[in-house]
């Protein structure tokens, strides 16, 4: 009868996946890893804070660019099999060749250190740039789709070679939503009420919609903004928060 | 009208204006062409149509889209169940569970409490109130469920009993029936935790989900 | 007579005129004429089970499905898994056990050090006998064989279970320490030496 399947430090897949949502990376030097990816490994593997590699070798470090992200990720350095996994979804391996793929924060997983990452204008993206291979995750199998498209900002999950989105606020939906009386019932907009408006040429990566994890990034990105706030603006945010704190 | 299975989470309708699609709010992921998105106010009667969604308890927010393109569906990342129905049977489901229908397709809210007090239970023990909704016509239903739906054939050869909690839908000539079974063990909580069981008989299919969870 | 088949989140049991222990409230369905009822104490593994568990303050909670028909097991969209059990003992985390065939027995294992960390029960479940096990798991299960010189280690949140002659210790370096995100996980992870297989659950959380 079929068990489940079993492997060696050798029988591992070397760089592939080992089933839908679990991938092994055959490690010889530097990977990026998000923390708490790791499921499991074989071999000799140390792992090191991304601030603190750079005291080992800089310019690995320095392909980090993001001091919002740096405390989410580590370096995993060393000869063996690294197996990975989140939450149970979807992962895919993606190959760049001297490219550039806009992907959402939590769901990147992994990267070989070849290539670098920006922050994305998009808040809760990455940029990763450069030839080499990154591991991301997706809720159910990642669907490609072309531009001209319009997508609900919780089901993105990244796109490449075309321009960054603009957001489209579909008016007629709000114009209904207002004659129906129906704010109440919505209670927050809906992904029909605001798009991210592709066009040009390119591919735009959806995943099914999710109950977003709470990514301690974007807690640190808007505390930096609060910075172009005058003070009394500030308060007047203060307050707003504590009064929803409170609702709760 | 097609819905096309894009995964075991998501779907790809082809909405034109001969056919255009009732969906849950929210459940858009992203669109191509020329469509155009409506609240809808509850369901029922099709594009448009009003039932007193409040009064039932049965209110589920609606859109309509409706224009010439392809338009992905999904829910926070729960399964996609798609069930053609030929016209010959109503669909029975709770209105949560409906992702996306053809719009064409009439639904109703039904009052399940007339089945007597044990099928009034059987809303509340569910915490899904005591109104049903039913799809009628020919055409595609989605409906959501936690770790995909699996479809049991009931001929009444055999009894079939399902978990109130897990219960997802049926078609075909079927009736529902909550049996308890609370005895001593229950009571002190040394019990078998299947203290209600959905006692179903007649002809049809039965949609139980691999999970106990509500959504 | 029992036959046990998983079908990707569900678990399929054929039992003719014998019974079956499963994890309480698992059963989504039913055809036949099945009966549901709280297992005996200690989970049908007599009254030192019981009272090994009680002080491990580990919980098993199973009933007994008796009669003759196919039942259907499923719990909170989890992966389903029929080990075979046979010859060399197999240990679980209590809390991946959905079905146990009759010729099988549970008991509880102090874990030491391992258990008084990982918020996982002090004690780990050990199975012997003859018989199939079936267990659930946050995306499939998967082994990772260990050998001499070919140590695994494993994230303490994705193992499920470990079966052959292995040994387990607790890894917690400044190097582990800072693969574990703010306020998530655990800060160490588990190495297992010896012969044997390790089951790992496709997700760490």
């Amino acid at each position: 009868m079929a068990g489940p399947s079993v492997f060696t430090a050798q029988s591992l897949p070397d760089g592939d996946n080992v089933n839908p949502y679990v991938y092994s990376i055959g490690l010889a030097g530097e990977w990026f890893i998000s923390k708490g990816a790791m499921l499991a490994y074989y071999g000799n593997i140390r792992f090191e804070a991304v601030s603190r590699y750079a005291s080992v070798r800089d310019f690995v470090a320095a392909q980090f660019a993001s001091p919002v992200y740096v405390q989410d990720w580590v370096v995993a350095e060393g000869q063996g099999k690294l197996v990975i996994g989140d939450r149970g979804f979807d992962l895919n391996a993606y190959d760049l060749d001297d490219g550039n793929l806009t992907i959402k924060a939590s769901n990147l997983l992994a990267f070989d250190t070849r290539l670098a990452l920006k922050q994305s204008i998009v808040p809760g993206f990455v940029v990763l740039i450069g030839t080499g291979r990154f591991i991301a995750s997706s809720n159910g199998p990642v669907i490609f789709v072309e531009p001209p498209f319009r997508a609900d900002p919780e089901a993105l999950l990244g796109w490449a070679d075309c321009p960054s989105p603009a957001v489209h606020h579909d008016a007629a939906w709000m114009a209904a939503s207002f004659a129906g009386a129906l704010q109440g019932a919505l209670g927050r907009t809906s992904g029909e009420e605001k798009q991210y408006d592709f066009t040009g040429t390119g591919t735009v990566l959806m995943q099914s919609s999710e109950i977003a994890r709470a990514d301690p990034a974007v807690l640190r990105l808007i505390e930096d903004q609060t910075r172009l706030l005058t003070d009394a603006q500030a308060g007047s945010l203060g307050q707003q928060l504590m009064a929803r704190v409170q609702q709760r | 009208m097609l819905f096309e299975q894009v995964n075991n989470k998501v779907v790809r309708a082809h909405v034109t204006a001969q056919s255009p699609v009732l969906a849950r709010r929210g459940a858009m992921l992203g669109y191509s062409g020329a469509v155009a998105f409506r609240p809808v106010r509850g369901q029922g009667g099709g594009v448009g149509g009003f039932v007193g969604a409040a009064m039932s308890g049965e209110s589920n927010p609606m859109m309509a889209s409706e224009g010439d393109g392809a338009v992905l569906y999904g829910y926070k990342g729960l399964y996609v169940t798609v069930i053609d129905l030929d016209g010959s049977y109503p669909l029975t489901c709770e209105a949560d569970r409906l992702l996306a229908h053809d719009a064409n397709l009439q639904t109703s809210v039904q009052f399940v409490g007339s089945g007597g007090v044990r099928a009034a239970v059987r809303g509340a023990m569910t915490g899904q109130g005591l109104f049903t909704t039913l799809v009628h016509g020919r055409g595609p239903v989605a409906l959501l469920s936690h770790g995909g739906a699996f479809p049991l054939q009931v001929t009444g050869q055999w009894p079939v009993g399902v978990d109130p909690q897990a219960y997802v839908g049926h078609t075909g000539n079927l009736s529902l029936d909550l049996k308890a079974k609370v005895g001593f063990r229950d009571l002190t909580g040394r019990g078998s935790g299947e203290a209600f069981t959905l006692q179903v008989t007649g002809q049809g299919t039965v949609y139980v989900q691999a999970s106990e969870q509500k959504f | 007579m029992i036959t046990l088949t998983a079908d990707k989140r569900v678990l399929v049991a054929e039992i003719n005129n014998d019974s079956l222990r499963a994890a309480q409230g698992s059963m989504v369905a039913f055809e036949g004429s099945v009966e549901f009822v709280g297992a005996k104490m200690g989970g049908g593994d007599g009254f030192r089970a019981a009272l090994k568990r009680r002080v491990a303050g580990e919980s098993l909670d199973l009933m007994e499905a008796r009669g003759t028909g196919r039942v259907f097991f499923a719990e909170d969209a989890l992966d389903v898994t029929v080990l075979d059990v046979g010859g060399s003992r197999l240990t679980l985390e209590s809390d991946h056990i959905l079905a146990v065939t009759p010729g099988l027995r549970l008991d509880v294992q102090f874990a030491g050090l391992r258990g008084m960390t990982s918020g996982q029960g002090l004690a780990t479940t050990t199975v012997d006998g003859q018989g199939q096990i079936a267990v659930k798991s946050d995306g499939p299960i998967f082994g990772l064989e260990a050998s001499p010189g070919q140590d695994v280690v494993v994230d303490p949140d994705a193992y499920v279970g470990s079966y052959g002659n292995l040994q387990m210790s607790m890894v917690s370096g400044v190097s582990w320490k800072s693969l574990v995100g703010e306020g998530t996980g655990e800060p160490f992870s588990l190495r297992f030496t010896g012969h044997g297989l390790v089951y790992v659950q496709s997700a760490e959380r």
